[in-house]
């Protein structure tokens, strides 16, 4: 008994032990539950309790280079329901809830009764709501039912450099364009408010509140100048619908820095509405898309040749109208011979029969070389999305008669952009810049925190060789095919290209081509540098000459004085006939009603305004003429708004406009057409300048077009 | 026998009111929120829980005056009043809460006879033992008796179900059995059997398989069978050293279940962080030392028996709880002993209590 008792004792003493071991145990786990693991475990608790109602930061406004808004934020206010709110809410039922919402934002009263009641702590009833009905949602304070502020991208110039500034979704993200590029600079960071809500979504007492603020996104500064872009949109507006094409495209760019200072893309779109359009309509062609450049590519090919001393200005060439490669034939336009020509001859007038020789006699791996330095086949770095890198002839592979053809610019699939870039080049001296769009970026108190300084990738040729260049591309549009490019007044160097389009199932087709233009100007000191490219003009004439070198011309003419680029006659002739008291008429056309005033009266002459509006629309007498000083220009505004006390017009200058162009210009000023002939106006009685009464008859003598 | 009568061991008894006072103030910093708006007052488990607890306080100093050696001859009646409780539990008698029937009406109030059934066991056994303590040896006339004793219980009260309370009371059979002699191969045995008989019942019910998978990886079901569980852990781990300051808890605003019954020591653990925690472990550490010094000092075979079951029945039932709310167990159902709300346990704990003091009154030091 006595033993048996003993073992009782020892056993309980046994149990005991265990029982301490047992309670050390649960002691550490405790112990690890709340100090290795409390950290952890506490911000999941609190996550676990937090309520999250986002807050959107403020993108960052998109300027010009000149402090113009192209792209701002408003705000709007979104509406949210927190479910768990609307379900325990006493004073109404989620039904009526549901039936006031569905009255004010008119949607559908059962769909917003499953989203106000569906398990989740935060929903979206309707994002960025006009205010009107926000402020009646307000009034009626519905339990569960909230509101913040969000922000909404605005363009508030429409469709002006849309391609550029691209598009931002609903959700304060850019999708496209630099909106897209540069989106985590200038989106900022979403910000927060949280509130710590008990297990049925009800805000607790002393609960944790935290205010996380957005940070409003960076603001950028564009390369792109308004007032330029608007003038190339214009243009290109103009050509892509008169000539019906596919699309159409063009850049202007600072020859110096790389700044690209327009680039516009046709068909266009309004970015505020960009789901009303086709979703071609957003291609930026310019950079997105590569095509067969043509003739503006011997521009590359004559630069090498120059530079590596294959070519003197003045080496001869006989063209027979064509040329055997191999077992090819490659003849020129309509196989027509040019003869004996200079090599500067053989650039004006676009021979591909003396660009295949210089080509051949620069021969592959120079070729290549240099297509390499220029840029092409790889992408130029513009700060846009998508950009395209072209595709180029395989070196591996290339043949001789591959390396003609790439000469005349065939072959070789580029980018407008990799033109352009490599064409401003030749005339910036040879040092190929990168083109670029952002010139800075600044705060909101408009401090500088980044600036993009131009780079320089490479010299690619010498600056000998640049302005020998420069002056051979003037002759262009002096002597040659360029001649429509022409701008009175200044140096203008360029090359056309009419390019067989490449057919989808190979070979080239016989009726689709692309128009385009490439130069620069002045030719003697370039500043700006301008492609223009027109796929699958309609009509005749197609060629670049034809269609693309006016609208060059005149992107070109209207930039440069825009830009305040001095006259060329300014240095030599215009200052000779300052002395005998004569001046030279500026001019105006087209140009701000302030600041064509001022430039008049810079001049030592008189401005008369004749009509409303803003813009110059022609002007009295007419520009480089020479007149006495103090005699009076006078300057007619908008022809959509002619005074109506006018009794007298100027006639306007209808040279190399179509007959349906005249008639409606004609029409505008109360005149009356009377036509001679088809084709384009070369002739017009009385001349450009004259004023005559409303009512009078103009004769204009058109004719057909050839190269 | 005769036995002088001294004091009751007073350190168990300032344990226990420290303990049933932690629990008032806790079983109130835990429900009010959830009170308020359940019956719009506050103080709607705390009034019922004090009401107990005085309840409690009385039984206590009753049993405490009361022979030990007079219960012997209670001991059989009681076990068959249990057995007929638990029987009429399962009749349409038994009243259900939360998808278990374990209630039986009185009137007013309801007890729970599970609770009964765990003192009504312990009795039983310490008398029963006491007179067969030499044929502890044997398995059929030691053991097995008792274990037959124990499926009937156990039978009883898995269907309800309460499978936490039936291995509770299969554990506490099992300690006495260790305490009372039984061979250490017979009851190694015994423990396979019994841990054979867990995975049967866990295949015969899949609910408890999941309940089982989730304490390993709550997150994995944070929705359902995880979701207890992972609130427990974010209250404890809220707490850390000093907790939140009482009154402060943030789980108890409807994220944490049982907030105020099975997971009470979590509101501790966040409220009054790894101190609090401690101090609790402590207390029952500290009551199963002298509970055990009792069973050891007691003067009879029949005390000793009694005071190891009706410790091991307190301490065991904290430790597993503790495991539960520490996710270290999977969960079972079992309330903090003194501290969870619950007006039966609270009774039949504060008698077991009663007991054990009484059985310190004639400690053989005396």
């Amino acid at each position: 008994m006595q033993t048996t008792k003993q073992t009782v004792k020892k056993r309980i003493a046994t149990l005991f032990f265990l029982f301490c071991l047992l309670f050390f145990c649960l002691g550490g786990r405790i112990f690890w539950v709340q100090f290795v693991r409390g950290a952890e475990l506490s911000e999941k608790a609190l996550q676990n309790r937090m309520r999250d109602i986002p807050v959107e930061s403020k993108r960052g406004i998109i300027y010009d280079r000149n402090g113009n808004e192209l792209a701002i934020s408003v705000s709007a206010d979104s509406i949210y329901a927190i479910p768990a709110e609307v379900l325990v809410a006493k004073k109404i039922t989620s039904n009526e809830i549901a039936h006031k919402l569905a009255e004010v934002l008119e949607m559908d009263e059962q769909k917003l009764h499953d989203r106000i009641t569906r398990r989740s702590s935060f929903e979206w009833i309707k994002r960025q709501v006009e205010p009107e009905k926000t402020k009646i949602l307000r009034e009626l304070d519905l339990p569960g039912i909230g509101f913040t502020e969000e922000s909404r991208r605005y363009y508030p110039k429409g469709t002006l450099a849309s391609h550029v500034l691209g598009i931002s979704g609903i959700d304060n993200t850019g999708l496209e364009g630099i909106d897209f590029y540069y989106n985590d600079l200038i989106g900022g960071t979403k910000g927060r408010i949280i509130i710590e809500h008990d297990g049925g979504g009800r805000p607790i007492p002393e609960a944790t509140h935290k205010f996380i603020a957005p940070v409003d996104g960076a603001n950028l500064i564009l390369t792109i100048d308004e007032t330029i872009q608007y003038i190339v949109e214009r243009e290109i507006d103009k050509v892509f619908q008169e000539r019906q094409a596919k699309s159409a495209s063009a850049i202007v760019m600072d020859t110096k820095t790389g700044e690209i200072l327009a680039i516009t893309s046709r068909p266009t779109f309004d970015p505020n509405s960009y789901s009303d359009y086709p979703v071609k309509n957003r291609r930026n062609f310019a950079i997105n898309d590569a095509y067969e450049p043509g003739s503006t590519m011997k521009i590359v090919t004559a630069a090498m040749a120059l530079e590596e001393k294959v070519v003197t200005p003045n080496r001869k060439y006989f063209c027979p109208g064509y040329i055997k490669v191999g077992k090819e034939d490659i003849g020129c336009t309509d196989r027509k011979a040019h003869g004996s020509q200079t090599f500067i001859e053989i650039v004006e007038n676009s021979c591909n029969v003396g660009f295949v020789e210089t080509g051949l006699d620069v021969g592959i791996t120079t070729f290549f070389k240099y297509i390499n330095d220029f840029g092409f086949g790889k992408l130029t770095g513009i700060d846009l999305p998508g950009e395209a890198e072209g595709i180029l002839v395989n070196q591996k592979n290339a043949k001789q008669i591959d390396l003609a053809t790439m000469s005349m610019g065939q072959a070789n699939a580029v980018t407008a952009i990799q033109l352009l870039t490599a064409v401003a080049a030749v005339a910036n001296d040879g040092v190929l810049m990168q083109p670029h769009l952002v010139k800075k970026v600044i705060d909101n108190e408009g401090k500088i925190i980044k600036t993009m300084e131009p780079k320089a990738i490479k010299k690619v040729i010498s600056p000998e060789v640049s302005s020998q260049l420069r002056l051979i591309l003037e002759g262009v549009v002096s002597n040659g095919t360029g001649k429509n490019a022409y701008v009175e007044g200044y140096r203008i160097a360029g090359k056309t290209g009419t390019a067989q389009k490449v057919s989808p199932t190979g070979g080239y087709m016989s009726n689709e081509y692309v128009a385009s233009f490439i130069g620069f100007a002045p030719a003697d000191n370039p500043q700006i540098a301008c492609i223009v490219v027109v796929d699958a003009p309609q009509g005749y004439p197609y060629y670049g000459g034809w269609v693309a070198a006016p609208v060059f011309k005149e992107i070109v003419k209207d930039s440069l004085r825009y830009l305040e680029i001095p006259l060329y006659e300014d240095n030599n002739s215009e200052e000779k006939v300052a002395v005998d008291n004569r001046v030279v008429v500026p001019d105006v056309v087209n140009l701000p009603l302030t600041e064509a005033s001022s430039i008049i009266n810079n001049r030592g002459l008189q401005a008369r305004v004749s009509g409303t509006g803003d813009i110059v629309w022609q002007q009295t007498p007419k520009p480089h003429t020479k007149v006495a000083r103090s005699s009076e220009v006078i300057i007619n505004l908008s022809p959509l708004n002619p005074s109506q006390n006018d009794t007298e017009v100027t006639i306007p200058d209808l040279e190399g406009k179509s007959m349906k162009e005249v008639a409606k210009i004609l029409a505008d000023l109360g005149l009356h057409l009377m036509p001679e002939g088809h084709g384009l106006a070369y002739e017009q009685s009385p001349e450009a300048g004259k004023i005559v009464s409303v009512g009078s008859s103009i004769k204009v003598k058109f004719q057909p077009i050839g190269e | 026998m005769r036995l002088k009568k001294g004091p009751p061991d007073f350190a168990l008894f300032i344990i226990t009111l420290i303990l049933i006072s932690l629990g008032l103030v806790m079983v109130f910093s835990s429900s009010a929120v959830t009170a308020n708006v359940k019956y719009g007052d506050a103080y709607y488990f705390f009034k019922k829980q004090l009401l107990w607890a005085l309840i409690g306080i009385i039984a206590m100093i009753v049993v405490m005056k009361l022979n030990y050696n007079k219960l012997k001859a209670l001991a059989i009646p009681l076990m068959i009043f249990t057995i007929i409780c638990l029987i009429l539990v399962l009749t349409p008698l038994g009243s259900s809460a939360k998808g278990a029937t374990r209630w039986l009406g009185l009137g007013p109030i309801a007890f729970t006879p599970s609770e009964l059934a765990k003192l009504a066991i312990v009795l039983f056994l310490a008398k029963v033992m006491e007179i067969n303590i030499d044929k502890m040896k044997y398995f059929t006339a030691g053991v097995l008796p008792y274990l037959l004793l124990l499926a009937v219980i156990c039978g009883l009260i898995i269907p309800q179900p309460d499978l936490g309370t039936a291995f509770l009371i299969s554990a506490t059979v099992f300690f006495m059995l260790i305490a009372a002699g039984a061979r250490i191969s017979h009851l190694s045995i015994l423990g396979l059997a019994g841990l054979s008989a867990l995975v049967g019942l866990i295949i015969a019910a899949p609910y408890r398989l999941i309940r089982l998978v989730a304490f390993a990886n709550p997150w994995k079901y944070p929705s359902d069978e995880g979701f207890q569980t992972i609130q427990s852990l974010y209250a404890l781990g809220s707490g850390g050293l000093f907790g939140m300051g009482l009154g402060r808890s943030r789980q108890k605003f409807f994220y944490l279940p049982e907030q105020h019954t099975d997971f009470i020591f979590a509101i501790i653990g966040e409220e009054l962080g790894f101190i609090g925690a401690f101090f609790v472990i402590s207390l029952f550490l500290f009551f199963a030392w002298r509970g055990f010094q009792i069973a050891i000092k007691a003067p009879d075979t029949f005390g000793s028996l009694l005071a190891t079951g009706i410790t091991i029945m307190i301490v065991f039932q904290a430790a597993i709880n503790i495991g539960v709310v520490s996710g270290s167990l999977p969960v079972t159902g079992i309330t903090l002993p003194f501290i969870s709300y619950g007006g039966s346990s609270l009774l039949f704990t504060m008698i077991g209590v009663g007991m054990l003091l009484n059985i310190s009154r004639y400690s053989s030091n005396h």
